[in-house]
């Protein structure tokens, strides 16, 4: 991803980029496979100070963004060097965060974010900070959380989706049917740190295996 | 003098103390009524409005470049959604059918829908009921796509369902941006606008699928409302997550087969989860029941289908699955407890 490329996709999540150049960047990503890759790479690593990092990171989600960071060694540095996107600091929330989280967490913190939103985001719910502090001891990488691997529905989920969507709310619906479209047939890309497709069990494909506890350090 | 001084503030702290919080109380609920009214607005921009967007579909680490129309004219709404770069998958419903062109699968799917209104009007209106499993937030405003937004948030207060982070258009409610999120506020999912229009007339030419149809199988699910045997249709969730009750039971031919599945949907007030019951076919006659003729064994565990999941297992000889925009946890509970004649348990 080219200097230029990386700022305008920095740009775009930030909600800053020019629409004229929003097309531009939307035509070369329609374009270029490699380049979504690059850019999801690179939103991960962005929502690791945007959305998420007002609770406590797990690590697996640190593996994720390590991983991310291992792919696009160019962007992180530069971005770290990029100071003058920089607008606002603050802490990580949780006070068991992994060092090598927190590197990767200072080194995010320096890419920019919807600040007033985020800053407003601080202080979680009651409840959300009952499940943290709990959670934050354990190092829970739970089910839930994308390290499953990208399934391909077989005819008969595909079925059963479909029928399912129109009892689902508006978002619910459209986060089901997009995620649909996105689960298409693909190949497995070995060693980038991502899933591979588990062959057809059953009719159905397996997730990877279930939560994974790590004592805290 | 000196002790007066010291009494003083002990008796004024407490007061001092209920009235900061009774004060943050109202505020709070008042950041959550304009939260709330914020999402009304927002489910009727997106039920009577026509749009025409693309927008960035995220999840784990991968992007996929999306379309969507959106045309309601004379009360009939149709949409497309298009994959631009992935699968060339594509979905065009109106009021009255969901239609999937899977080219990678050589299918087109045509999914039936019941409701002849506005086809987003019977949607979750974030009820007294929602507010009981969910708080809503209204953070400061932001900036998406050069606009101006409001930061609407929806937080799961447990682990059996996800909430969103919404940025919505000022001036219009539309979603720029949205994200999907765990109860640790995690993103699981989002999906960001890079254009929106609002134009006042969407020509047809629009919403006509680019997918060649040529040779393509064409697959019709039945409407829910098919008669089943009793048996299949005394199956019932024994026990749930808090919060959900059973909304819809019926029963509906799905895909190929030929005889219909039970199908119950279970609600939160904004998540759902569906479970299909299907007797489970003579393994001696083969794939009886189904023309695709795939014989198939029973489906057992856990698979994740876009963003939500599906759990699937066996009861009593039949085929039980449990899907929905809900963690992993949910389905799996509501999967395993359902049995025969397990009565639908009180909310």
């Amino acid at each position: 991803m080219s200097e230029q490329i990386r700022e305008q996709v920095s740009a775009f999540l930030d909600g800053e980029l020019p629409s004229s150049e929003t097309e531009l960047l939307l035509k070369r990503l329609t374009r270029d496979a490699e380049l979504r890759e690059s850019f999801g790479r690179y939103a991960l690593i962005g929502e690791s100070l945007r959305g998420s990092s007002r609770v406590p990171l797990t690590r697996g989600f640190a593996g994720r963004v390590n991983c991310a960071i291992d792919g696009e060694p160019a962007a992180a540095g530069a971005q770290a060097v990029h100071g003058s996107r920089r607008r606002w600091w603050r802490p990580v929330a949780g006070a068991a965060v992994a060092a090598s989280v927190a590197a990767v967490a200072v080194l995010a913190l320096q890419q920019r974010a919807d600040a007033p939103a985020m800053r407003a985001a601080l202080p979680a719910t009651a409840q959300n900070r009952t499940v943290v502090a709990t959670e934050a001891i354990s190092y829970t990488v739970p089910a839930a959380l994308p390290e499953a691997p990208a399934l391909l529905p077989s005819a008969r989920l595909t079925n059963y989706v479909f029928a399912h969507s129109q009892y689902s709310s508006v978002l619910g619906q459209r986060n089901v049917l997009s995620g649909l479209l996105a689960d298409a047939d693909e190949q497995p890309v070995p060693g980038n740190g991502r899933a591979v497709n588990v062959p057809a069990v059953n009719g159905m494909r397996l997730p990877a295996p279930p939560a994974e506890s790590h004592a805290a350090p | 003098m000196s002790q007066q001084l010291r009494r003083g503030p002990r008796w004024l702290i407490p007061c001092a103390v209920a009235g900061a919080m009774a004060f943050a109380l109202t505020q709070r609920s008042h950041a959550a009524d304009d939260a709330r009214a914020w999402l009304e607005k927002m489910n009727h921009a997106l039920a009577v409005r026509n749009y025409d967007g693309t927008f960035f579909h995220l999840s784990d680490g991968r992007v996929e470049t999306m379309r969507i129309v959106h045309r309601v004219k004379a009360g009939r709404v149709t949409e497309r959604l298009q994959s631009l770069d992935g699968s060339g998958r594509e979905f065009v419903r109106n009021n009255d059918e969901l239609t999937c062109y899977l080219p990678d699968k050589h299918t087109i799917l045509v999914e039936p829908r019941q409701d002849h209104g506005p086809f987003l009007g019977s949607l979750a209106h974030f009820g007294a009921d929602v507010g009981e499993f969910y708080s809503l937030e209204l953070l400061p405003t932001a900036r998406v796509l050069g606009r101006s937004a409001k930061v609407i948030v929806v937080n799961p207060k447990d682990q059996f369902r996800f909430g969103y982070r919404l940025w919505l258009d000022e001036k219009t409610a539309m979603p720029l941006k949205s994200q999907l999120c765990d109860s640790r506020g995690q993103v699981i999912e989002q999906i960001v606008f890079a254009r929106l229009a609002m134009p006042d007339n969407i020509s047809d030419s629009e919403l006509l699928p680019a997918v060649p149809t040529e040779g393509m199988r064409w697959v019709r699910q039945g409407l829910a409302n098919e008669a089943a045997p009793p048996a299949l249709l005394a199956f019932r969730a024994s026990e749930l997550p808090p919060g959900f009750h059973l909304t819809v039971a019926g029963a509906q031919t799905l895909g190929a087969a030929t005889v219909p599945a039970a199908h119950l949907v279970y609600s939160d007030g904004l998540a759902t989860v569906s479970v299909f019951v299907e007797a489970q076919p003579d393994r001696k006659s083969g794939a009886e029941g189904r023309a695709d003729a795939e014989p198939e064994a029973p489906m057992q565990g856990l698979a994740r289908v876009g963003s939500g999941f599906a759990f699937s297992t066996v009861v009593q000889g039949h085929q039980v699955t449990a899907v929905g925009e809900v963690p992993a946890r949910t389905v799996e509970f509501i999967a395993h407890s359902v049995k025969s004649g397990g009565e639908p348990p009180r909310p």
